[in-house]
């Protein structure tokens, strides 16, 4: 698998038709994988895949769209081209995608891989690239199936008892913009966290402020979000995030029938007005 | 004979001092590990085997957010400056975080002090507990601090199984310590845990070298330039400020800010002197080995290694240390 990797980023770059091949290669831990931009074909052999590769790299391609690029990209990762390429943020004939066929990778921290998956690969039935040049891996056919059990504890919780579980989560945020900085989907030249002309939401980094940047960022990536779980992921002091992210996604999957990433061509619901569209809170 | 305290007489005495000071301590929910204010009540809620907390404890002295003064639409604006009500304890610090905030103490006390931080700094006294497993990512000892360092504490205890050895080192220390109950005890104090090294020694003089290197450049293509390595960071000490204005009143409020965000040097009219991903990255460690110890003495780092664990895509001072010394021309 890696040797295909390795092999197929030689090539790209030898016959320039990438200048640099985006991947991933051992952390300082030994033991985890850290992003790695390759420009010289010499250095490909520090590119590896292993089940530590969680990071979603299409993140990196907002900076380089208007150079030729080779990207490493899971099924996951891939969703997140596809949204990028559908929000006309990149452009296709400067891609050059590596897809990796994957069945789930590791909970990892720096200096830890855990026994289980991270919350976004037990939810996932998408295990083959959805888009790709080159594959490595045998694609795995498998009808998508969708699983909201965590989401239904959430829903049949009463007003109180969720506004109480998430002032436990959100008054600790730290509004690092972690969140923002990982998600391959946050592209705005001025974030509405930045803003000061309107001023949307203020510095103050206290629980009123926290509950509008959380909930206005989920909200800006409803049927956008393209469950890499980044955002959770690296986020320092562990807010739950995939669970209003999860949210948006059955919602959007129940009120338009769409799911973000899956395809390059169909128009996202809220880039498009059908007079058919249904009202309600998708239930 | 050393004087130690059983860990049940720590937590009573402790419950006792809750009655007088606010106690700041490591409390973990949520799995994560953070300083937070417990009441008599939920000292046993104190976490004292944790290895290291999420954010560091500078966020009692310097909060992520704070209200500096607020103005009052009366007959005459009336300015009311914060304050700190209550002396506090900070509980639970490991040597390493304690050199943290001798480091912002640097910055926030010299002359003319920040009197927001120095009102909490004066009415707090610092109690450290001795790390004696240290994390892999810990590189104290390289940086001129130690696992059982008691230079900027109040007191320190360290663990053993009679009980904590219990070391004053300051009058105040001393002071509130006649009050916790000790016993005096034959005890062979433990064997500290020794920690990886690199070679940060003469790092700030290679620095101006290397400045203009293509390095910083290459390690920014992977940076996504949050804020995390800044704000988990024990001495990182950015912050912005602005005016809160609500109906006949006005709050000035300084919160965190940090020197990877996107607007941290962009100036009016769009011009930013960092405008590149790369000088935009290059900044964080230009302030803490270059531009910070010729003023203030020392590098701008403790070695608790919480950005490397903390960092998305594994961004490493140990290993931008240790390629700038390779660097070497």
């Amino acid at each position: 698998m890696i040797e295909e990797i390795r092999n197929k980023a030689k090539e790209l770059l030898e016959t320039k038709t990438v200048d640099c091949v985006i991947g991933y290669e051992p952390a300082t831990d030994n033991l985890t994988s850290r992003p790695v931009f390759i420009y010289e074909p010499s250095q490909v052999n520090r590119l590896i895949f292993d089940e530590t590769c969680v990071h979603n790299l299409s993140k990196y391609l907002i900076n380089r769209r208007y150079k030729p690029t080779g990207i490493v990209a899971k099924p996951c990762d891939t969703r997140g081209i596809n949204l990028l390429l559908n929000e006309k943020q990149l452009r296709r004939e400067n891609l050059f995608i590596i897809g990796v066929v994957c069945s789930g990778i590791r909970k990892v921290r720096f200096n830890q891989i855990e026994n289980s998956m991270p919350t976004k690969c037990q939810y996932c039935s998408q295990h083959t690239p959805v888009i790709y040049d080159f594959l490595v891996g045998e694609p795995v056919t498998e009808a998508p199936t969708h699983n909201y059990s965590d989401i239904t504890e959430i829903e049949n919780m009463s007003p109180a008892q969720r506004k109480a579980f998430w002032s436990e989560h959100f008054d600790r945020c730290i509004r690092c913009y972690g969140c923002r900085q990982v998600c391959a989907g946050c592209y705005c030249y001025e974030c509405f966290g930045d803003e000061l002309d309107p001023l949307w939401v203020g510095i103050r980094i206290a629980p009123g402020e926290n509950w509008v940047w959380n909930t206005v960022r989920a909200f800006h990536l409803s049927a956008r979000c393209i469950a890499c779980g980044e955002c959770e992921h690296i986020c320092p002091v562990n807010i739950p995030l995939m669970l209003v992210n999860r949210k948006l996604e059955k919602d959007t999957l129940h009120l338009f029938d769409f799911e973000p990433g899956i395809d390059t061509e169909i128009v996202p619901p809220f880039a498009t007005y059908k007079k058919e569209d249904k009202l309600g809170t998708g239930e | 004979m050393t004087k130690v305290i059983t860990k049940e007489d720590l937590l009573s005495w402790l419950r006792q001092l809750a009655e007088k000071y606010a106690i700041i301590a490591p409390v973990t929910s949520n799995g994560v590990t953070l300083y937070k204010s417990v009441g008599s009540s939920e000292i046993d809620k104190i976490n004292l085997n944790f290895s290291k907390t999420e954010l560091s404890p500078k966020n009692w002295f310097f909060p992520p957010s704070e209200t500096l003064f607020t103005i009052v639409k009366d007959e005459l604006p009336r300015i009311i400056p914060a304050s700190v009500d209550r002396e506090a304890i900070l509980f639970g610090l490991r040597p390493c975080d304690a050199k943290g905030i001798a480091l912002i103490d640097k910055a926030f006390l010299a002359e003319p002090a920040d009197v927001f931080y120095q009102e909490k700094r004066d009415k707090t006294t610092l109690i450290g507990l001795a790390c004696l497993s240290p994390c892999l990512e810990c590189f104290c000892t390289s940086v001129g601090g130690g696992p059982a360092d008691l230079t900027h504490l109040d007191i320190l205890l360290t663990e053993t199984a009679e009980g904590y050895i219990t070391q004053a080192t300051t009058e105040k220390g001393k002071q509130l310590l006649t009050g916790a109950p000790r016993q005096e005890k034959e005890i062979i104090p433990p064997v500290l845990p020794s920690l990886n090294l690199i070679l940060a020694e003469g790092i700030t003089e290679l620095m101006p070298r290397v400045f203009n290197d293509a390095y910083w450049d290459r390690v920014a293509d992977r940076c996504i330039h949050c804020n995390i390595c800044a704000y988990v960071c024990p001495c990182c000490y950015c912050f912005d400020i602005r005016d809160y204005v609500s109906k006949g009143k006005i709050e000035r409020v300084r919160s965190w800010e940090s020197c990877q965000s996107p607007g941290f040097t962009r100036l009016a009219g769009g011009y930013d002197p960092r405008p590149t991903k790369g000088a935009h990255f290059r900044q964080r460690w230009y302030h803490k080995l270059l531009y910070f110890p010729p003023i203030f003495g020392d590098i701008k780092c403790t070695g608790c290694g919480r950005c490397v664990r903390s960092c998305p895509v594994n961004i490493d001072i140990r290993e931008i240390i240790t390629d700038v010394q390779r660097m070497k021309v």
